[in-house]
């Protein structure tokens, strides 16, 4: 090794070298420790503060319980649905795919160009709740930036026959209306969460706990009587054409356990498919709609004078000349007849008859005892929007209110009010409280009339479907009917409408011991034909003769054809 | 007595097999490490086409381009790069100046870093770092006899690196103007400059560093952002809190090679400046350990070869191999130091592994050039010409 070749020798200190090796050794170790510090020590610290950014609770949505009728039959289900939406700036679709995609969706594709390019947000539906297959299609077209969400959609298989008793959800799977409303919370049950780790554009990708398990929705069974309903409606609404009327309503009820057993409304919709649906439609007349009903409440003041001991079913009164002035008011009847018995007050629906007989009545029993009945309260059903109906303040009565009242006029109700009030003739006297939902269970009432007065008010009612009473056609073949008609003036700006009316029956079956009350109300028949007897009456019979088919209830009367009065043989009522 | 020593350190094999080993295995996982990071940014991005393969096609095609050059270097006599030094120096001035130039430059981020070549796009200040490596150690042995003057000595020097780190400034790339003045200094250092003008050095550029930091609020941001990045950990300290979070996600064995959570569009510049978090979260200390301790290896080996070479008087190699181990090893410490929060945010990517092309090219350069300067040592040794 030789140093003479440069006149200062090269030398590379190597301590120098030392030093730097040295201080690049202690920085790696210095790293290696604040590693360790990080992913030794820091660990917990660091994974909350991880998990605060890309961790996220979801809901687990639980399935809506089902709706059913009281034999099981499905009234509404969920069926899983797809919901397709894209973001629209990722959307790159051929137009070949935009045309197809247009076709699987039913939207036109100048529509969906229109959605995907006049917008600047992010997230755009294209079309909510398909069927599972359709979207299955969709997904295959492999369309970058378009993407489904899971989502249910509630199916009422029953369509227009259940519409006004199910009730439907609204697109967020919400009861709106009916039975889907009223039993929200317990149908709808409680989503569950669970907490996953999301990328930044919010795909999960990975799970991380379950936090709160979902709690399906309970299924739901109704009274009704599938069968039955479908059989009142189909005759309710054969009944509204024929008589070219406005609407019509029916409810039946079980006399043992209150419970509502058909419950029918005309117009219907069909819940399926909503689009342009009008109020007319949408109203449940059974509980929401107040009307006068006329004659059928005339059993109620005759029973409470009997109850009171003011008459006898064969105290005679004096209808002669069909007509009774009080104070410039004048009632008439529709046939005039002379002195009749109070049990054919009731069969010819006399009005001046009970009139005559609510005057002989202290008016604060008259209004108790209505009240008694269940009128002018709610019916406590647990249905949106129950109508509580009025029965004004007894000391506001004039005497022709007074009299007017006895044969349903100045006082509204709902059908089911109507219907229920029956149940005390029906039951012996017993006021039954009602329910939507299956109980199977004899229920007890409240005892409103004394069981005698009962009993007298179901031979009244029996008579008036006899030959000679105002409701021939309601008779059914095989069973004992006892039953009320009514055919009421519409209320209109504030006075009687000459020409519209509204034609009802109330009644029960089989007369010896009842099982079923059916009230029918058919809303301003314009067909010519007006009367309870004529318009709602047989359709009272057609239900009621299913409906006592379908219940197995043993026959309580010969099965002889029922011979149908000839025109103008039958009792007719002006109220 | 030195050939007693020569004749004893005769080595076995003809060239480092442990150095290339160490750097074969940092590159390897970092094409896999830099695929992991990158799968979700790429499939997300339009700029990629969707494709999640885009960065590792891109990667693997750089890698290919680098084992080429460093082949071709190995072949390349170190004396020949001693003579190339000043011009390949010069060159990437111009380069760094070419860079500057409106419609050569592509600018990315508000940076003009780089220069188009029709496919791919090269990065001078990548290059500048070798190219100061080189050209440091050949002016240490050229201007020995004046070194410990501080007007021929050192003046020079100091003269060009200004020059430089303007140019650097201009871009702005103050990440490749730290390693290069570090690298270039410390060559200096090692080859013997003045004791007290190091320490004068030092302390300017102690204080020049500062009052660049101090007078650009985006580089104040920067520093500040990693003194306690949970202060603001979605403004200032977003990146950094997320590389934390990586690290302590991975614990000891990581969370398992391509689950990162932090990968997914959360952590910015997972698959080049922050790759080591990606590392971290999925292979855990263990996979840090691992990397932290291949470029110690690295560096080891390199002062060994310098050390070597400095032992035959090869006075340009011994410098060139402790330049390299310099500046290899200051860049990995510092990309690893911001990537666990000790150093503020630089922009420097980790040499071998990250996402990159031309640093990816110039790094295996740098390990061709150091294993050529350990053949060369070798040779010697058992007597044959280098």
């Amino acid at each position: 090794m030789s140093y003479a070749a440069a006149p200062v020798p090269v030398r590379l200190p190597i301590w120098r070298a030392r030093f730097v090796l040295f201080a690049f050794v202690s920085a790696f170790a210095v790293l290696l420790g604040r590693s360790l510090w990080l992913q030794a020590v820091q660990t917990g610290f660091l994974q909350e503060r991880g998990e605060a950014r890309y961790s996220r609770v979801l809901e687990v949505p639980a399935t809506r319980g089902r709706i059913l009728d009281r034999r099981g039959d499905a009234l509404a289900i969920s069926t899983p649905v797809k919901s397709i939406w894209a973001i629209p700036e990722d959307l790159k679709a051929t137009a070949a795919q935009l045309r197809q995609l247009g076709q699987l969706l039913g939207v036109e594709p100048r529509e969906l160009e229109r959605r995907l390019t006049g917008t600047s947000r992010d997230f755009v539906y294209l079309k909510r709740q398909i069927p599972p297959e359709t979207a299955a299609r969709v997904a295959e077209l492999g369309i970058p930036g378009l993407y489904q969400q899971r989502e249910f959609r509630r199916y009422y298989p029953g369509g227009e026959t259940m519409a006004h008793v199910v009730g439907f959800t609204g697109v967020d799977d919400i009861g709106q209306e009916g039975i889907e409303l009223a039993f929200q919370a317990s149908l709808a049950g409680a989503s569950g969460s669970r907490r996953v780790i999301k990328d930044r554009l919010g795909h999960v990708v990975e799970d991380i706990e379950a936090i709160r398990a979902a709690q399906d929705g309970k299924d739901l069974r109704l009274a009704l009587d599938s069968k039955l309903q479908s059989l009142a409606f189909t005759a309710l609404k054969h009944a509204v054409e024929t008589h070219k009327a406005k609407g019509g309503a029916l409810v039946a009820l079980d006399t043992r356990t209150g419970e509502v057993l058909a419950l029918a409304n005309v117009p219907s919709y069909n819940p399926n498919n909503r689009a342009r649906l009008t109020g007319a439609q949408l109203r449940n007349r059974v509980i929401t709609d107040l009307f006068e009903p006329g004659s059928t409440l005339k059993p109620f003041t005759v029973a409470l004078a009997l109850d009171l001991g003011q008459v006898t079913p064969e105290t005679v009164i004096q209808t002669a000349p069909g007509r009774l002035t009080i104070a410039r008011h004048t009632i008439h009847d529709a046939h005039a007849g002379g002195a009749m018995s109070v049990a054919q007050v009731i069969q010819k629906s006399s009005n001046v008859g009970a009139a005559k007989i609510a005057l002989s009545l202290p008016r604060e029993e008259m209004r108790e005892n209505f009240r008694r009945v269940g009128f002018g309260a709610p019916p406590q059903l647990g249905f949106p929007g129950e109508a509580a109906g009025k029965v004004r303040e007894a000391r506001t009565w004039r005497p022709i209110e007074q009299a007017t009242m006895a044969y349903g006029h100045g006082i509204s109700v709902s059908l089911i009010q109507l219907a229920r009030a029956y149940t005390a003739f029906a039951r012996d006297g017993e006021l039954l409280p009602l329910s939507l939902v299956r109980t199977d269970m004899p229920v007890a009432g409240r005892q409103v009339l004394s069981a005698e007065t009962a009993r007298a008010m179901r031979a009244m009612l029996e008579a008036a479907t006899q030959p000679g009473g105002t409701a021939p056609r309601a008779r059914v073949m095989g069973w004992r009917v006892a039953g009320k008609t009514g055919t009421a003036h519409k209320l209109e700006n504030g006075g009687y409408a000459s020409h519209k009316y509204i034609a009802s029956f109330v009644g029960f079956a089989p007369a010896s011991d009842p099982r079923l009350v059916i009230a029918v109300m058919i809303d301003e028949p314009s067909a010519g034909q007006y009367y309870g007897g004529a318009v709602a009456a047989p359709v009272f019979a057609q239900v009621m003769q299913g409906a006592l088919r379908l219940m197995n209830v043993p026959h309580d009367a010969p099965l002889t054809p029922i011979e149908l009065p000839g025109e103008g043989e039958e009792a007719r009522e002006s109220t | 007595m030195a050939s007693y020593v020569f004749a004893q350190n005769v080595p076995a094999a003809e060239y480092d097999r442990s150095l290339a080993w160490a750097a074969l295995a940092l590159a390897a996982l970092g094409a896999v490490m830099v695929y992991s990071a990158s799968i979700s940014t790429a499939e997300a991005s339009r700029f990629s086409g969707n494709n999640p393969a885009y960065y590792l096609a891109r990667h693997g095609l750089f890698l290919g381009l680098a084992l080429g050059a460093a082949i071709g270097v190995f072949l390349v006599p170190v004396r020949v790069w001693q003579h190339a030094a000043p011009w390949l120096f010069l060159g990437c001035i111009a380069l760094l100046a070419l860079v500057l130039v409106p419609g050569v430059g592509r600018e990315v981020n508000g940076a003009r870093r780089w220069i188009s070549l029709l496919v791919i796009s090269f990065q001078p200040s990548e290059a500048m770092k070798l190219a100061a490596v080189l050209y440091a150690a050949d002016y240490t042995v050229r201007k020995h006899a004046v070194m410990k003057r501080f007007r021929k000595g050192l003046l020079p020097m100091l003269g060009v690196m200004l020059v430089v780190s303007w140019l650097l400034l201009r871009e702005p790339d103050f990440g490749a103007l730290v390693v290069i003045a570090v690298t270039a200094f410390g060559v200096l250092f090692l080859g013997g400059m003045n004791g007290r003008h190091f320490v004068a050095l030092v302390s300017m550029l102690a204080v020049g560093f500062a009052g660049l930091v101090l007078s650009s609020p985006y580089r104040l941001q920067r520093i500040f952002g990693f003194m306690d990045p949970w202060s603001d950990p979605y403004g200032k300290g977003y990146q950094l809190s997320h590389a934390l979070i990586a690290f302590g996600r991975g614990e000891w064995l990581g969370v398992g090679l391509g689950a990162s959570v932090e990968k997914l569009s959360y952590l910015p510049e997972a698959h080049t400046d922050f790759l080591l978090a990606v590392i971290a979260e999925e292979l855990g200390f263990a996979g840090i350990a691992v990397v932290i301790a291949l470029f110690a290896w690295i560096v080891l080996r390199a002062f060994a070869i310098g050390r070597q070479a400095a032992l035959r008087e090869r006075h340009f190699p011994a410098l060139a191999a402790q330049g390299i181990a310099i500046w290899l090893g200051f860049q990995a410490f510092i990309n690893m130091g911001v990537n666990m929060g000790l150093l503020p945010t630089k922009g420097l990517t980790l040499p071998l592994m990250s996402f990159g092309g031309s640093g990816l090219v110039v790094n295996c350069v740098a390990i061709a050039i150091l294993i050529r300067i350990d053949w060369e040592n070798r040779q010697l040794a058992r007597g044959l010409p280098a």
